[in-house]
């Protein structure tokens, strides 16, 4: 897409934003627009693409951020439960009976 | 005497709690819809849902509500994480006894040409399009080999009534074999009825086989889709539907309907024919959008937005069918308010991850090749064989099983992995279509922000949820369906 086409740059704190919740929030809107991320100093600079040019800049940078406040929340959750996931996925395929191991032994 | 524990002796204080595997989704401007593993949900307001996360909620109704939902959990207390686990696996315990779907395409001559099919052939020779006994024997052995206690043979074409002999022979082939085998065998012919006459009721009738049709709608809306010599398609499909209840019971006889743009501004017209034809269940499908339905005069022309209208609108006229008590199941939301209402999942194909590919459906085609489903059989015959995992002749059940072709869509289409589904709110309730996505967007996981299934099914999720929401009644109702 031409660079003439970019409506919007915003930036993320790197310090306060991970750039895998970046990265999930701009995969999440794709079909809105394609983002253009950069690094520089401690920021995350994204440049928005629309993907049609008459789309508010505005509206976009709003969607990209919020989205990025969910996202960041999803990853809190994940990291926050997984070793409870992990244990429920634990017990929830042990003694399946398809391991002869898990035969009791008369 | 009764004794009482004073109220605050249950309480549970801030920062108290864990959190357990929740995913969530901004349902509305207030609303937020959070899930568990299982399905299980609650809607919450921004601020609750913060304050959760948080751990600095003091609403201990909510609190309560939470625990009950095996949303959250006291640090010492194991049996939420084991309910949890024990419900995932009732969910999941379908898996190991694969696959109990064999679908059995005895011809492909068939006397309609409806609009939308790309797999009939008309006026051919019989011999070209019939399947053989020596493909239909080694078909049964493949099928024998699944570990599903419960076999489910069906019939499809074309039009199968037009290869009666070898549906015969196959029921009484499969019946042979069963008997050392000792599964549950079920048998279901798809036809539209126009052949239908009384050696085959009798045939039904002594064998104990489900019939399945087409109806999709009113006689004008259907004869327009569905066309054949005589323009009688409808009046034949009704006379054929009132035989099989009346000789062999209502709940013998099923029927399915196709969305095409012609029925978009009719829900009402198609589901008072299904109660008019004394069908309980009507399933609003849409069109598959490939093949010959997408030519122009296919009748997908139309966008999952105005699908969703169409559904919605058949849905609520259901709801007050069943208000004014005239019995009537929208199948889909059925299916789904199973998997939202209840620990079970119902096992449909379209909506079961792993997806329901091979695992839940497996085609046998005329020729002998085999599809691990029947839209990927439809891809074959407009060129795309991505989903052709072998043939009887050559291939043994594991060279099936075991395929590439079986476990890469299978792998790759994971929810509990791909993007936007492992972390989405209605995943429980969702499924993997990688057949879809590779007709679609020539990938098996799909960009769900611009796939129409992804939209299609969250609108649907967001209908249902916000119906049983609203409305008691409504609540009641779908709690039933799920509990069929």
């Amino acid at each position: 897409m031409p660079a003439d086409r970019a409506r919007a740059i915003i930036t993320f704190d790197t310090e306060t934003i991970q750039l895998d919740a970046l990265q999930r929030a701009v995969y999440a809107v794709a079909d809105l627009m394609t983002v253009d991320i950069t690094e520089s100093g401690k920021k995350y600079v994204c440049t928005l693409f629309p993907r049609i040019s008459t789309t508010d800049s505005d509206v976009l940078a709003h969607r990209l951020r919020s989205e990025v406040i969910d996202q960041t929340l999803r990853l809190r959750i994940a990291a926050e439960t997984e070793p409870l996931r992990n244990l429920i996925f634990a017990i929830a395929f042990s003694q399946t009976g398809l391991n002869d191991a898990e035969t009791p032994q008369p | 005497m009764t004794l009482r524990l004073p109220r605050d002796s249950a309480a549970v204080r801030p920062k108290s709690w864990q959190l357990l595997p929740m995913r969530f989704h901004r349902f509305d401007a207030n609303n937020i819809l959070l899930t568990n593993l299982v399905g299980e949900h609650v809607f919450l307001l921004e601020e609750q849902f913060l304050a959760i996360l948080d751990g600095n909620c003091g609403d201990q109704k909510l609190l309560a509500n939470l625990r009950a939902k095996h949303l959250i959990q006291l640090p010492a207390e194991q049996l939420p994480t084991e309910l949890l686990a024990i419900k995932l696996r009732t969910r999941l315990s379908r898996l190991p006894n694969s696959t109990g779907l064999h679908i059995f395409v005895v011809t492909l001559r068939c006397e309609h040409t409806c609009r939308y099919c790309q797999v009939s052939r008309q006026s051919s020779a019989k011999s070209e399009y019939d399947m053989s006994e020596d493909t239909a024997i080694r078909a049964l052995q493949l099928a024998f080999r699944s570990p599903s206690r419960t076999l489910k043979l069906e019939f499809q074409g074309g039009e199968p009534l037009l290869n009666f002999p070898l549906v015969q022979w196959i029921v009484a082939r499969a019946k042979q074999i069963n008997e050392s085998h000792g599964k549950r065998l079920a048998f279901v012919i798809a036809t539209n009825l126009a052949l239908l006459d009384d050696e085959i009721l009798d045939f039904c009738a002594r064998e104990d086989i489900y019939l399945s049709t087409s109806i999709d709608g009113p006689e004008d809306l259907h004869n327009s889709n569905r066309r054949r010599p005589g323009q009688d398609s409808w009046q034949r499909t009704a006379d054929g539907i009132r035989s099989v209840q009346n000789r062999l019971g209502r709940d013998r006889i099923s029927a399915l309907m196709t969305t095409t743009e012609a029925s978009l501004c009719r829900p009402h017209d198609i589901i008072d024919t299904y109660a008019d034809l004394g069908l309980r269940d009507v399933f609003l499908r849409p069109i598959s959008p490939y093949g010959f339905a997408v030519r122009q005069r296919g009748g997908a022309g139309y966008d999952v937005q105005r699908w969703l209208e169409f559904y919605q609108a058949g849905l609520d006229h259901i709801i007050d069918l069943n208000r004014r008590g005239v019995p009537m199941v929208e199948t889909y939301a059925a299916i789904i308010a199973k998997k939202m209402f209840t620990n079970d999942d119902p096992g449909y194909v379209d909506l079961t991850s792993p997806a329901g590919i091979g695992l839940g459906a497996l085609v046998y085609n005329y020729d002998g090749d085999i599809y691990a489903s029947d839209e990927g059989r439809m891809l074959a015959e407009m060129g795309d064989h991505t989903f052709r995992l072998g043939n009887v002749q050559s291939s043994s059940y594991a060279d099936i099983m075991l395929s590439e072709q079986l476990l890469q869509p299978l792998e790759q289409s994971l929810t509990l992995s791909a993007p936007m589904c492992s972390t989405c709110a209605f995943e429980p309730y969702c499924g993997a279509d990688p057949v879809f996505h590779h007709a679609t967007m020539s990938d098996f996981v799909g960009q769900k922000t611009m796939s129409a299934f992804c939209q299609r099914n969250m609108g649907v999720f967001t209908a249902i949820l916000r119906r049983a929401r609203e409305d008691s009644f409504v609540r009641e109702l779908f709690w039933r369906w799920g509990q069929r």
